[in-house]
C-alpha cells in the first residue's frame, strides 16, 4: 500500500468527524499535525485510530496507539507497520 | 452575596470500600499505606478487547450479597439477596447492587449518629445520594432479552425501572429508612460524591432540613470501566498496587474503582445538645464551572476561582488539602498549580487518596470525604502513594504564553506531597473534586475543638 493512498484514506476518515475543521483538509501532507494544524480535539484521536483499523483492514497494538505521535506521517507509519505484522 | 446560616456537623459515616470488611478495616489499611487496587478478573476475561485490567473493585460475595438470576432470561439478575439479612426483602426487590450498598451504609451511618426512629422518619430528615453510572448489570440483560432474543417487556418488566433509574439509591434509602423530608440526587460526574454532601450541607445551613443522609455510590459495573477504557484514560502497564500514581512522572491514567461513602449531617447545635459525637464541622461548600468550553480537561482559572469562592480572601490555609488527584497526565499538575497559587508552598500538605484506592467515579468525592474525616480522627496525613518521581521540567501548559500560574516544575513541590502517612496536628481539611463538563467542587471541614 502506498503512503499517499493511506493519506487519502485518512482524509476520507477526517471528513466523517464533525469536530475536525473541514476547511483545513486541503493541502494535507505527511507533516500536517492533527492537533495543531487540523484542530482535531485530542479525544477524537481514538476514533480516528478505530476508523483507520477498519478502513485499512489492520489491527493496531495498544502500545502503538499509546505512543502515537499526532502527525499524519505517524499514522501512516502505524498503518504500514500493522500491515507488515498482518502478513506474518 | 454570601448568606450566613446554621452550622453543620457530621455525626455518622460508613461506606463500602474495596478489600475492606468495613470502616475500621478501611482506616487501618489507608493509614498503613496499603493499596486497595487489584487485578480485576472480570476485565481480564475479555483479553485483548480491553486495555486495562486493574481496579479497586468490590464483589457481591465480599459484601455477603448474591445475584439470583432469572430462569427465563438467564443473564438477568431477578433479585439480589442479602446473606446476612440486614435489608428486608421488600427493599431488596427494588434495589440494584449500588442501592443495596447505599442502604447498608446508611443504616451504619445512622446507627453511628445515634438518631432515634422519630428523628430518622421526620419531615426534617432528608436523603441526598447519587451515583455516576447506570445499573449496567440489569439494563444490559433487560435490553438483550428484548432486542436480541425477542422477548416481551414483561420478562424484565417488574423491576428494571426502579433498579436502573437515576436517583435509585436515594429512592431505595428513603423507602428503607422512611424519612419524610427531601429525597433527591445530585449528579455532577466525578464531583457527584462531594456534590451530594455539599447540597445536603446547604439544606441544613439554610434551614430546609435538620438532618440529611448523604453521599455517593458507584457499584461495581463492567460497562463503567469499559467506557473509560475506550477513552484511553485508564492506567496501564503497572502492577496493580502501583497503577494509581497521582503526580508521578510516569502516570498514564486513572484506576477505575467502585465503592460508596455515606455520611449523616446534622444541624450543629442540635447535635451538640444531644451529646452526639461530632466527626467534623463543615465550614463551607463551594462549587462552580470552568466556563472554558472544554468537556474533559480541568481549568486552572476555574480552580483558582473555586479556591476564592471557598476561602474568600481570608488567607486561611488548611492543614491538609485532599486533592482530586486522579493520576492523569494533565489533571494532576493543573490541580497542584492552582493549589499552590492560592495557598503558597508551605504550612500544609497534600493527600491523594486515589493513589490508594483509585477513582470511584460517583462515589469518589464522598469516600474521599470519609477519608478526610478519618484524617481528622487519627491526626495523620494520608499519602500520595507511588508519587516517586516528580517532573523536574515544566509542564507543557506552563510554557504557553498565556500561563499565569507558578513557574516551578512539579519537582519543586516535593515537600507538599508525602509518599507515606505521617502524624500531624490536623484541624482543617479542604476536599477538592472535579468532573467532566468542567464542574469543580470543594468543601472545608474542621475538627470540632469546642
Amino acid at each position: 500500500m502506498e503512503r499517499q493512498e493511506i493519506i487519502d484514506g485518512l482524509i476520507e476518515i477526517l471528513r466523517t468527524i464533525r469536530t475536525v475543521d473541514q476547511t483545513k483538509l486541503v493541502n494535507v501532507t505527511e507533516e500536517t499535525d492533527f492537533l495543531t494544524d487540523l484542530t482535531t480535539p485530542s479525544t477524537e484521536l481514538i476514533n480516528i485510530a478505530a476508523k483507520a483499523e477498519q478502513k485499512f483492514g489492520v489491527e493496531f497494538e495498544d502500545d502503538d496507539i499509546d505512543e502515537l505521535g499526532s502527525k499524519v506521517k505517524d499514522v501512516v507509519d502505524l498503518v504500514l507497520r500493522a500491515k507488515e505484522r498482518g502478513k506474518v | 452575596m454570601e448568606m450566613t446560616g446554621r452550622r453543620v456537623a457530621v455525626v455518622g459515616m460508613a461506606g463500602v470500600f474495596p478489600t475492606c470488611t468495613g470502616l475500621e478495616d478501611f482506616s487501618d489499611k489507608l493509614f498503613s499505606n496499603k493499596s486497595l487496587i487489584r487485578e480485576w478478573d472480570v476485565a481480564k476475561a475479555y483479553g485483548k478487547q480491553v486495555r486495562s485490567i486493574v481496579s479497586g473493585f468490590v464483589t457481591e460475595a465480599e459484601m455477603n450479597l448474591e445475584a439470583i438470576y432469572s430462569e427465563i432470561l438467564p443473564s438477568y439478575p431477578e433479585v439480589y439477596i442479602d446473606h446476612l439479612e440486614r435489608i428486608p426483602n421488600i427493599n431488596l426487590a427494588t434495589a440494584d447492587l449500588g442501592s443495596i450498598w447505599a442502604m447498608l451504609a446508611s443504616r451504619e451511618a445512622i446507627d453511628m449518629a445515634g438518631w432515634t426512629e422519630k428523628e430518622t422518619q421526620s419531615e426534617a430528615t432528608g436523603v441526598i445520594i447519587a451515583s455516576g453510572g447506570g445499573a449496567n448489570e440489569i439494563v444490559r440483560s433487560a435490553w438483550h432479552g428484548f432486542f436480541q432474543l425477542g422477548m416481551k417487556t414483561r420478562i424484565s418488566g417488574a423491576h428494571t425501572v426502579d433498579r436502573s433509574m437515576f436517583y435509585r439509591e436515594a429512592a431505595n434509602v428513603s423507602c428503607f429508612i422512611k424519612n419524610k423530608g427531601i429525597c433527591e440526587s445530585i449528579g455532577s460526574a466525578c464531583a457527584t460524591g462531594l456534590g451530594n454532601i455539599g447540597h445536603a450541607y446547604r439544606m441544613i445551613k439554610f434551614g430546609l432540613q435538620d438532618r440529611v443522609v448523604t453521599g455517593g455510590v458507584e457499584a461495581t459495573a463492567l460497562e463503567s470501566f469499559l467506557g473509560f477504557d475506550g477513552m484511553y484514560i485508564l492506567s496501564r502497564g503497572f502492577p496493580a498496587a502501583e497503577s494509581s500514581r497521582p503526580f508521578d512522572l510516569n502516570r498514564n491514567g486513572f484506576v477505575c474503582s467502585f465503592g460508596a461513602g455515606i455520611v449523616c449531617l446534622e444541624e450543629y447545635e442540635m447535635a451538640k445538645a444531644r451529646g452526639a459525637n461530632i466527626l467534623g464541622v463543615i465550614d463551607n461548600y463551594f462549587n462552580n464551572s470552568d466556563g472554558d468550553g472544554d468537556m474533559f480537561y480541568p481549568g486552572f482559572d476555574g480552580q483558582k476561582r473555586l479556591w476564592k469562592g471557598l476561602l474568600g480572601t481570608s488567607g486561611f490555609v488548611p492543614d491538609v488539602v485532599k486533592v482530586h488527584g486522579t493520576s492523569t497526565p494533565i489533571g494532576d499538575p493543573v490541580e497542584l498549580m492552582s493549589t499552590v497559587d492560592c495557598l503558597g508552598t508551605s504550612n500544609y500538605h497534600v493527600s491523594a487518596p486515589k493513589s490508594q484506592f483509585g477513582h470511584m467515579l460517583g462515589a469518589a468525592g464522598s469516600v474521599e470525604f470519609v477519608a478526610s474525616l478519618l484524617m481528622l480522627r487519627e491526626q495523620k496525613v494520608l499519602p500520595c502513594l507511588n508519587s516517586i518521581t516528580l517532573n523536574p521540567e515544566l509542564e507543557s501548559f506552563q510554557k504557553s504564553e498565556n500561563w499565569e500560574g507558578p513557574q516551578e516544575p512539579l519537582a519543586a513541590f516535593r515537600d507538599l506531597l508525602p509518599e507515606q502517612t505521617f502524624e500531624k496536628e490536623i484541624n482543617s481539611v479542604v476536599c477538592l473534586n472535579y468532573g467532566f463538563g468542567g464542574t469543580n467542587s470543594s468543601i472545608l471541614v474542621s475538627k470540632d475543638n469546642s
